[in-house]
């Protein structure tokens, strides 16, 4: 069953903004201090024409990218290809999941809760593994109306409580700008995604341009949070790891109501719950796809192995974040940004366009 | 087993794990019925490292009394909240604690030293009023409120917004200290609190972790009814108590800087040869604090404009007087204009002579004068030169 | 089979083919009405007592024919008889079969085979008010357990070609009959045809209730959630039937099935069709609020008292505080126990007769309640967390039972790891949703997959003149259900 254009927006606009909520906007005050908003951008401009090359391919074949590279360089290397992704994505996942693990500790337990708590989490991303492509289409259109009421509110919560002049004076860090965006690649996977929706979602005229629209919307989103948050925090703003929890909790409208904002933030974890389930399910889709088996093992072998390195690297998360950010970042830079503009130059068949407005089958 | 119900049997046994949790309920969590809520912490300079007093709320039937905890010496805030745990069996929590009393020899350090502790916590909220308190915060925390209210819900009081809206007293909370503390000017205020008349202490006292009811609202308190007074600001430069600036400046201040949009005061002006007593009432009505650079030096300058209106007079007025409260005489309108002018004045030289960046001088210059910034570095705030625009109009 | 059925073909005169008959049907109830004809040829009818019209085989056959000689043939027999329902039986299994179910088997000597008189009585409820769907407005008809009645009750209500029933035949033992009710045009035929399938290829003793169906047609039958429709009415029934949806009747319930299904249906009532939208809108957002309530509430208390405090405001926080002081179970098993108390007290209040009913709930109310509180067994926070989410719970009673497992799960999760469980089970139970469309329809339409159009009848009810499509989640053949006509 294949995903529609409307859940791939919704992906792009309201799932994978969230990711860039937590730790994010810490790490990239700490290289870009008040430029942050640059370095993001950078960032996204990246993600973007990485996203958009992936469309304009799109728009001329309705293959998978399995079908586009067997067809170009034969099975094997298409296989290996896909082995390597899958490698990837589980990778890619790795720095997350301990980022939300830090997260959960921290903002949903008031002591220090044991390390068990957070393991449930990878019966959560099993069961989802072995649910295909559809389900991240369709915890797509679930996750869009949760991911704009709750941060809506807890951007409104804040937006007023910020000194806009703390980003002042542009283009300070300088160079660190562009380090910043290169160490905060990590956090945009979205070109890589996109690559393997190829063929997996049904292209329609005018579906690059809805597509990068609310690609553009949901880093909008990223980019006024990153403000609220450094107008609010400025000098303390690297003190502020999870800064979705931190930043609506000074509205003081609800006041008799107590920390009201962290309501909306447990809402909003469920969207970055389902966020870390998309790299865990391409990684088995990529597993799937080049053996041509079930989705029942491979979903066991990726969450065993981020659960066996999560146990290991419990405690480790600064070390790994270090290593990730600032000396694996190549590695997103060439699957995450490089690869999806290769894909462009990927030989084709062309095909029939199907005319605007008409319905496909429903995913 | 079939790959297909793989999922299914873990399923089944994390359902397992989880109602072994839920039942057996001792993985070390810390629930509601083993923790301690702390409302309020007092710390103080001690002989060896710091003395730290921790009100806790403890509900009764149908109201919350307070119990005043102490513990002395510790070298850490994290030393003394493990010896509280230890030492009443209780574990305390912070998430609720509204108020950061800091005794006044405690600001004689860095009072970074201690509470940033409460910045690495992500348990504590760093929206807690932060006060500095004249003498020892201990027995601030322990001073009994006259209308009956845990002591640090009376405190809370007075340094509420609607207190800082009217200009009585400059609340700070921990996130705006910090700031200022790691910010371009590393300056910062707090509101100094005072204790006024027979604010006998009736909390503890006593050593390491004895635990004493005590505080305001508590039985067996034999303390006096204490009233809290804010109305004095401590200027603070890299953590350390540097200045303070008295009631008028601190309203000065609070009519330039701070939320206040309405504001009470007194202006003195001579009539037919003799000092009038004019209290006004005063509104906001628009205040702008901007830094601008002429040449090499920084300019800061205040406008202010405000409505204000006769609150009362210290002379008996004539009906025709007295139903025109609302029209300001321009005499007194000038003198308000030349009374607040002379405050600010003031706050800012005491500021400046202490090297308090107060109006945020240095942040300015760093965001909008960069160039001058890097050039003038920490010189900025001893080069600037104030500009005062303070004008008051009639309120009708 | 041939060989079977032609040694049970009825070949001799009217007393053979009866005791033929009656030996196949050696039960105690099955009776034999022997009687002659004006020229003393000897007649025989094999019918069941208890189920058949004793007086309507009196009068409309044994008269005419005692009245008359003998009829020749079969079509002359047919023409004496006066009943409107006459079948024929060529042998004895299938006149059997008839016979079982309330319609005798009448033997005429010289005349070949059996005629089956349509004199099928079975004693049967009034056709009245559903208790668990009544409306202040709108039509109080319920389904009874025939399943004959029940069709007569929806083709009164779409006197229509277009409605087609199928009839099928479930249960090796109880042979219960099945109607599959449809709209012809408007109704995916092939869902039709699918469950025909399914259902046909259900080999079982027997069927006591629509329930077994639903079972039968759930792709997952031990899941929680409910996958295929239920109603008592109706006019409910139509107007699913209307949107494209299929109907199920069996006899013998008097819950009709629908298929597909979609979580959201439960949050719709009969009577949001006959009040205004906006009141509508505002009745089933209220529904989805008490189902939150109901199922995140004492989960939410559960881990805020466990794991995180800052959820309470410190007012609320001082009075729940203050509560608990002195109870003796944990928080989490508090409210554990007490779900389970609230349980048992429903269970119970179902089960007991009216009357006794209503002193249990008094004994649950106050001895239970207020004096465990008094006692200091339980918290009153705890009371009146748990009483809210009980009420909360009966606003869609559809839903009652999944909401009851689901509040367990939550509270269980909550206690365990706190409200990142609370989020955990939310994403699980989600995926589980979203993913799960046995008939086409996911649960979760038309909120996942989005169906826009369709949410003009989802939580918000919008007025009857944009409601002039038929849901596109159900691919109808005929999109259109309302239009304005010109007028002239």
């Amino acid at each position: 069953m294949k995903l529609c254009v409307r859940q791939i927006c919704f992906l792009f606009a309201a799932i994978l903004p969230v990711t860039r909520l937590l730790v994010y906007p810490a790490t990239l005050t700490f290289w870009a201090k008040n430029d942050l908003l640059f370095s993001a951008a950078l960032s996204f401009l990246l993600e973007g024409t990485a996203v958009a090359s992936v469309l304009f391919a799109a728009s001329r074949t309705q293959k998978t990218l399995f079908q586009l590279l067997e067809e170009n360089f034969g099975t094997l290397a298409a296989r290996a290809v896909y082995l390597l992704f899958a490698l990837f994505f589980a990778f890619s996942a790795f720095l997350p999941i301990l980022e939300q693990r830090g997260f959960v500790l921290q903002v949903f337990y008031e002591n220090v809760p044991s390390f068990l708590s957070f393991l449930p989490f990878f019966l959560v991303s099993l069961f989802a593994c072995t649910k295909g492509l559809r389900s991240i289409g369709r915890a797509a259109d679930l996750a869009l109306p949760v991911f704009v009421l709750c941060f809506g509110i807890l951007f409104l919560m804040a937006v007023t409580e910020g000194d806009y002049t703390a980003l002042l004076p542009l283009f300070s860090a300088g160079t660190d700008i562009l380090r910043g965006g290169a160490f905060g690649l990590p956090w945009y996977a979205g070109g890589a995604y996109m690559l393997f929706f190829l063929g997996n979602f049904r292209y329609e005229k005018g579906a690059a341009g809805k597509i990068m629209l609310a690609y553009a919307a949901g880093a909008a989103a990223v980019l006024a949070f990153l403000a609220a948050f450094y107008a609010i925090f400025s000098d303390i703003a690297l003190l502020q790891q999870n800064a979705v929890a931190h930043l609506s909790k000074y509205a003081t409208a609800f006041t008799s109501l107590g920390r009201i904002d962290l309501f909306f933030v447990f809402a909003l974890t469920l969207v970055l719950l389902f966020a870390l389930c998309i790299p865990l399910q391409l990684s088995v889709h990529c597993i799937c796809a080049a053996f041509s088996c079930k989705t029942t093992l491979p979903a066991l072998a990726v969450n065993a192995l981020l659960l066996v390195l999560t146990l290991l690297f419990n405690q480790s998360y600064l070390e790994i974040q270090t290593l990730i950010t600032q000396k694996l970042w190549i590695v997103f830079a060439v699957f995450a940004v490089l690869l999806p503009y290769v894909s462009v130059f990927l030989r084709r068949k062309e095909k029939k366009m199907l005319p605007k407005g008409e319905k496909y089958e429903r995913t | 087993m079939s790959a297909r119900k793989i999922p299914l049997r873990l399923a089944v046994f994390g359902a397992a794990l989880l109602l072994l949790l839920f039942f057996s309920n001792d993985f070390g969590l810390i629930d509601i019925q083993k923790t301690s809520i702390v409302t309020a912490v007092a710390i103080d300079a001690g002989e060896e490292g710091i003395d730290v007093t921790v009100q806790i709320a403890v509900p009764k039937s149908g109201s919350t009394a307070a119990s005043n905890v102490t513990v002395k010496n510790a070298a850490t805030m994290m030393d003394a909240i493990a010896e509280l745990n230890l030492k009443t069996g209780w574990y305390p929590t912070l998430v609720h604690c509204r108020l950061i009393l800091l005794g006044e020899e405690a600001a004689k350090d860095n009072v970074f030293d201690h509470i940033d502790y409460f910045l690495r916590s992500q348990f504590v909220e760093d929206t807690c009023l932060v006060a500095l308190c004249r003498g020892r915060a201990e027995k601030a925390l322990s001073a009994q409120s006259p209308v009956g209210d845990m002591t640090y819900a009376a405190i809370e009081k007075v340094l509420s917004s609607e207190a800082q809206q009217t200009g009585l007293v400059s609340v700070n909370i921990l996130r705006e200290f910090s700031k200022g503390y790691f910010g371009a000017g590393e300056s910062s205020f707090l509101p100094l609190l005072t204790v006024r008349e027979g604010a006998e202490t009736g909390g503890s006292d006593a050593g390491s972790g004895d635990a004493n009811a005590g505080g305001s609202g508590g039985a067996g308190s034999s303390g006096g009814k204490a009233v809290f007074e804010a109305s004095e600001t401590a200027l603070f430069l890299r953590g350390k108590q540097v200045a303070t600036l008295g009631a008028e400046e601190t309203l000065a201040f609070n009519l330039a800087d701070t939320d206040t949009d309405l504001a009470y005061g007194n202006v003195t002006v001579t009539e037919r040869g003799e000092p009038v007593i004019y209290s006004l009432k005063m509104r906001i009505g628009k205040k702008l604090l901007k830094v601008r650079a002429e040449g090499e030096i920084p300019v800061l300058c205040f406008s202010i404009r405000a409505r204000a209106q006769v609150a009362d007079v210290n002379r008996a007025g004539s009906a025709h007087e007295v139903a025109q409260s609302s029209i300001v005489p321009e005499s007194v309108l000038r003198a308000a204009e030349e009374t607040f002018r002379a405050r600010l004045s003031d706050a800012f030289s005491k500021a400046k002579e202490s090297g308090c960046d107060l109006f945020g001088v240095c942040a300015s210059l760093q965001r909008f004068y960069p160039k001058l910034w890097k050039k003038l570095g920490k010189e900025a705030l001893a080069l600037t030169k104030p500009v005062y625009d303070i004008q008051f109009d009639t309120m009708h | 089979m041939e060989k079977k059925k032609n040694s049970t073909a009825f070949t001799g005169g009217a007393e053979e083919n009866a005791k033929l008959l009656k030996d196949l049907l050696p039960a105690q109830d099955i009776l034999v009405y022997r009687f002659a004809t004006a020229d003393a040829k000897p007649c025989a009818a094999v019918f069941t007592d208890g189920i058949t019209d004793k007086q309507l085989l009196g009068e409309l056959a044994a008269r005419p024919l005692s009245l008359a000689p003998a009829p020749k043939t079969r079509e002359e027999a047919e023409q004496m008889l006066l009943f409107p329902e006459l079948r024929r039986a060529d042998d004895a299994q299938t006149a059997a079969k008839e016979v079982l179910s309330g319609n005798p088997a009448l033997f005429i000597d010289g005349v070949t085979g059996a005629i089956i008189l349509g004199t099928k009585k079975v004693t049967l409820r009034a056709v009245m008010e559903p208790q668990t769907s009544i409306t202040v407005k709108g039509p109080r008809e319920g389904f009874i357990e025939d399943v004959k009645t029940n069709m007569s009750l929806v083709r009164r209500r779409l006197i229509t070609p277009d409605l087609r029933f199928e009839m099928l035949t479930l249960g090796k033992r109880s042979g219960t009959a099945v109607c599959i009710a449809y709209l012809h045009g408007i109704a995916d035929e092939r869902l039709v045809q699918r469950i025909c399938e399914k259902l046909k290829r259900v080999e079982t003793d027997g069927i006591s209730d629509s329930s077994y169906v639903a079972q039968f047609l759930s792709s997952a039958p031990a899941s929680p959630f409910k996958q295929v429709g239920t109603t008592e009415k109706p006019d409910v029934l139509c107007a699913k039937m209307l949107e494209g949806r299929v109907g199920i009747l069996c006899d013998g319930s008097p819950i009709a099935l629908t298929l597909p299904y979609m979580m959201s249906e439960d949050f719709q009532s009969a009577q949001d069709y006959f009040v205004s939208p906006a009141r509508a809108t505002v009745n089933r957002i209220l529904r989805l609020f008490a189902v939150l309530v109901a199922i995140f509430l004492p989960a939410l208390y559960v881990a805020a008292q466990l794991f995180r405090l800052q959820l309470l405001p410190f007012g609320l926080l001082m009075t729940v505080s203050g509560g608990i002081q002195g109870i003796p179970l944990s928080p989490s098993l508090e409210i554990f126990f007490l779900l389970l108390v609230l349980e048992i007290l429903i269970e119970a209040s179902v089960r007991m007769p009216k009357y006794v009913a209503l002193a249990l709930s008094v004994i649950g109310a106050l001895v239970l309640g207020d004096t465990a509180v008094k006692a200091g067994l339980v918290s009153s926070p705890a009371i009146i967390i748990i009483a809210l989410s009980g009420i909360s719970a009966y606003t869609v009673p559809d839903l009652t039972g999944t909401l009851s497992l689901v509040r367990l799960a939550y509270i269980v999760a909550a206690g365990s790891i706190g409200t990142y469980g609370i989020v955990l089970l939310t994403g699980f139970l989600l995926y589980y949703l979203i993913c799960a469309d046995e008939w086409g329809v996911p649960l979760l339409a038309p909120f996942s997959p989005l169906v826009p159009h369709d949410l003009r009848d989802s939580l918000y009810k919008a007025d009857i003149w944009a409601l002039n499509e038929r849901p596109n989640v159900f691919r109808p053949k005929n999109r259109v259900r309302l239009r304005k006509k010109e007028t002239t």
